[in-house]
């Protein structure tokens, strides 16, 4: 009875609650076709304009706001992340791989390999650059130190995912396999790996996502060269423009064609599922 | 049986899986060319021996031979035994082609694509699945799926083929039709079978002989007649399901049971004592008849009629079911009073007394 | 044949090979490094460098000094106040989507609306609240419009106040998930059962549904803690530097290379993190829950 009042109350509440979660968004979306380059990063808009977006491509006669430190940081940026879903995945595939078999000290190494979702990047961060600056005495960069804690960050993502998906997996296709005269590396290359294929994906996509994104860790381990997030985070101090709020509408274009690609390769593999499903109801 | 001529050999093999005993102190010799049943209730270990066979697990003691070699620690790959899985196990991600060429394709051994087509195509037609090699594993039915499994083994040329309920997924009718065809096969191709079965109408009808596991030990092998009609111990004789086993005491030749003592001539060596008597050898006559030969007084529960025979129910006054097959060839089947107590009587040479 | 003979070789296993390389990665990049902080707080600093002689002297300048003292406190205080409201304004969203959508596909989607955000840039997220809360922000706009309000409300940014509502929106959806993922698992007939007793929502919601969710509530709470404890950024986007925690004076220092400062700063919160997550998991057995 009450939870015929209670229902439209909390459903009313859930869109409120939906708005507060996008509504800067939006109000940055607006702000991003800001005039410029005179008009601010605040209402109202003087003109609609996508004068802000040409500026960070560089298409805009130079003015007093100085164009974006993008190009580098961004090739910087996907470049790390490339490689911090490539070892992420690849440690990933292994661990899980040998969680398949009950072993000694399996428990402390499972809290291991969490830990480093965990601990905050402030502390990885931190640590890590007083490994590379005070024992080791090397230079930080971001290929080494902060690809270091990326991965330290990435891989337990790609280690759940992938212990959730080799924990359905049965294995007794992989015996059958064995029976055969097939062995042990070889079974896993021609016949685990293709039935895991879909979670090896997800895995990449969360650690490629989470390192491109990533920014505490990378703050204090990466040195001179700056990724992406910190030349956003550059523009935090000195008086911010709408040409961050147009490049924060790219990204998020960009990190949406990144899912979308994910949802269509998944989606073609859960078709062909389906597709064979439905011929077996046929015969 | 001399043990040049055994295809396999276990000696002494014991599996323990966090405390509890799989296998205890299994010993036992096949020779080639042999359809053996594996006959055991869920829990006996079964499915266990034949996994250590194939070398999917180690034995914690023991050894394993097959051929001749000792294979106990040699990885499954290498062990070259056929092992066919009761839910297929298929690739699911191949043809029925490439899943019967995988073995051949992917082995060690280097093989020539000619002989690797020719073989592929020889096995799917023993099999009988000959036009169906482009198809994809999930596009066929269940029966067609064991025989791709099969052919899947068949191909690699085992002289041992280990087969664990291979038959428990398919429905009964298929069942009926894949025994004949597991025998002509196997026949054809002179390999040894070791098929693991929980029915013990698959365990006598497909073996030519049975090994019948009892909570890990063998508890009995031979011939399955020499099984059915002599069961070795009171547990055999119950996972047969055509013996009515009776607890009881055996003393100085007397056993005492829900019957009463009966005086015993012959005893079959058990540590257990148990008084069997075959369904189809009790005789069901009225209430008080005072016949010849043991009996047990019980109320009649109900019949099943099975075809060539029926099977009668009846309850004794601790509650103990008793059944009572009545072969159709015998004469017309007749009609009890349910709730009505009738005598159930036998000859004493047709009981099986254990102790 | 001898005893020893017959007794199999346990089968040569490669499950080490396999878990060598993501435990020594962590060990030597996650265990070390955090081990080598609570080593490097007891290190010698002078203007320049930094000595490996052991001494206290970095940790009586922590505790000597009303700013980093300051600093734990606020760190504290927003750690609190970001737990109540994620948990106060998440709790009915995730009632609603685990409890009163029956749903599958309606619920997921609702999620699914949750988790997109975090396809964007954290930073940008972070941003987005500028133009959301300044003085010719949309809020102060809106309640202009409205006429709630002659004046702009300056308070909204760049106080204690923006940063608690920036950290709310970006960590109220790790305590909705969680908190939905228990509701989802309550069995209708539990409900349904109490409710034909004659039990009201609020007695059912006090006796059944919120002790069945309180697992999902600490798994929740300890995502928040984590992150918010850890959170520099926030602080120091929002508050126009007047807010400083514990993270904020960590980036100060390695950013002036006082390392053995920022190390203490680290300890510290390596133990208050400590404490917390040991304080939760005791009100619930995660491990029996779930």
């Amino acid at each position: 009875m009450e939870s015929r009042v209670l229902k439209p109350v909390l459903a009313v509440y859930v869109v409120l609650f939906i708005l507060f979660l996008y509504g800067p968004f939006f109000v940055l979306g607006i702000l991003s076709f800001q005039q410029g380059p005179e008009g601010g990063p605040q209402f109202p808009i003087i003109e609609w304009s996508t004068y802000w977006y040409r500026h960070i491509f560089g298409l805009t006669p130079p003015s007093r706001v100085a164009p974006l430190p993008l190009g580098e940081s961004l090739f910087r940026s996907l470049t790390l992340a490339f490689m911090t879903m490539v070892t992420s995945t690849v440690l990933g595939v292994m661990s899980a791989q040998a969680f398949r078999k009950k072993f000694t000290g399996s428990g402390l190494v499972f809290y291991l390999i969490v830990l480093g979702m965990m601990v905050p990047g402030v502390l990885t961060g931190l640590g890590t650059s007083l490994l590379a600056n005070n024992i080791l005495g090397i230079e930080r960069h971001w290929w080494s130190t902060a690809f270091v804690t990326h991965v330290v960050y990435t891989f337990p993502f790609a280690f759940l995912v992938m212990l959730a998906i080799l924990n359905r997996f049965d294995g007794s296709v992989e015996e059958a396999a064995w029976s055969l005269g097939v062995s042990p590396w070889k079974t896993f290359r021609k016949v685990t790996f293709p039935l895991i294929f879909p979670g090896v994906l997800s895995a990449m996509l969360f650690a490629f996502t989470l390192s491109y994104d990533e920014f505490s860790r990378t703050l204090f381990a990466s040195g001179r060269d700056q990724t992406l997030p910190l030349a956003i985070y550059g523009t935090f101090s000195v008086e911010i423009h709408p040409n961050v709020f147009a490049f924060g509408v790219l990204t998020t274009v960009f990190s949406f064609a990144l899912l979308s690609v994910y949802a269509i390769l998944m989606s073609l593999s859960v078709r062909r599922a389906k597709k064979i499903a439905m011929q077996e109801d046929i015969v | 049986m001399a043990e040049e001529s055994a295809i396999f050999r276990l000696e002494g093999v014991t599996k323990t899986y966090g405390g509890v005993t799989a296998l205890r102190d299994v010993s036992l010799s096949v020779s080639g060319n042999e359809y053996i049943s594996l006959l055991g209730p869920s829990g006996s270990g079964k499915s266990t021996l034949l996994r250590v066979i194939a070398g999917f697990e180690t034995p914690d003691r023991g050894r394993v031979f097959f051929n001749g070699r000792d294979i106990t620690n040699i990885p499954a790959h290498e062990r070259g035994i056929g092992f066919v899985f009761q839910n297929f196990a298929l690739f699911p991600h191949l043809t029925v082609y490439d899943n019967v060429a995988f073995g051949l394709a992917n082995g060690e051994k280097q093989v020539s694509r000619d002989e690797i087509d020719r073989r592929v195509r020889e096995a799917i037609g023993l099999v009988g699945l000959a036009g169906m090699e482009g198809r994809g594993v999930h596009q066929i039915s269940g029966g067609q799926k064991q025989r791709v499994a099969l052919a899947r083994t068949l191909v690699m040329a085992p002289s041992l083929v280990l087969l664990d309920e291979p038959l428990g997924a398919l429905d009964a009718n298929l069942r009926n039709r894949m025994r004949n065809e597991l025998r002509s096969i196997r026949e054809t191709l002179g390999v040894t079978f070791l098929h693991v079965t929980g029915s013990e109408t698959e365990a006598l009808a497909m073996g030519d002989r049975v090994v019948v596991l009892d909570r890990g030990r063998i508890a009995q092998f031979a011939k399955p007649d020499d099984v059915y009609a002599k069961p070795a111990t009171p547990n055999v004789a119950h996972f047969l399901n055509r013996y009515n086993v009776f607890d009881g005491t055996l003393k100085d030749k007397t056993f005492t049971g829900p019957f009463g003592s009966l005086a015993v001539s012959a005893t079959t060596p058990s540590d257990k004592s148990a008084y069997a008597v075959r369904y189809d050898r009790m005789q069901v006559e009225p209430d008080g008849s005072k016949g010849s030969g043991p009996a047990i007084p019980a109320t009649f529960v109900a019949s099943e009629y099975l075809g060539s025979s029926v099977m009668y129910f009846f309850e004794t006054a601790e509650g103990k079911v008793i059944e009572v097959e009545h072969h159709l060839s015998l004469g017309a089947p007749k009609t009890y009073e349910p709730k009505s107590r009738y005598m159930l009587r036998w000859k004493p040479d047709d009981a099986i007394v254990f102790g | 044949m001898s005893v020893a003979d017959t007794a199999p070789r346990p089968r040569k296993s490669n499950t080490w090979w396999l878990i060598a390389p993501g435990a020594i990665w962590m060990a030597l990049f996650l265990v070390a490094p955090i081990a080598l902080i609570v080593y490097v707080s007891f290190w010698t600093q002078t203007t320049f460098k930094i000595e490996p002689t052991l001494t206290l002297t970095s940790w009586k300048t922590f505790f000597g000094s009303d700013t980093y003292i300051s600093s734990l406190f606020t760190t504290l205080r927003i750690w609190l106040i970001v737990l109540v409201t994620t948990f106060v304004i998440g709790y009915p969203t995730a009632l609603f989507v685990g409890l009163f959508i029956k749903n599958k596909t309606l619920s997921t989607v609702l999620l699914v609306i949750c988790v997109i955000p975090f396809w964007t840039s954290f930073l940008i997220r972070v941003l987005a609240w500028r133009p959301m809360l300044g003085k010719e922000g949309a809020i102060n706009i809106i309640l202009q419009k409205a006429g709630i309000i002659s004046q702009p409300i300056e308070a909204l940014l760049f106080t204690e106040l923006s940063v608690i509502i920036g950290m709310t929106q970006i960590y109220v959806v790790f305590m909705v998930g969680p908190i939905a993922f228990m509701l989802g698992r309550i069995d209708p007939n539990i409900i349904e059962a109490a409710r034909d007793l004659g039990a009201g929502f609020g007695r059912i919601f006090r006796k059944i549904i919120f002790p069945l969710s309180l697992p999902g509530v600490v798994v929740g709470a300890i995502f928040v803690s984590v992150m918010v404890l850890g959170e520099f950024a926030t602080a120091a986007a929002l508050s126009g530097r007047k807010v400083n925690l514990l993270g904020n004076i960590i980036v100060t220092q390695v950013g002036s290379l006082k390392w053995a400062l920022a190390s203490v700063v680290g300890v510290i919160l390596t133990i208050v993190m400590g404490l917390v997550i040991a304080g939760f998991l005791r009100i619930v057995d995660l491990k029996r829950e779930l």
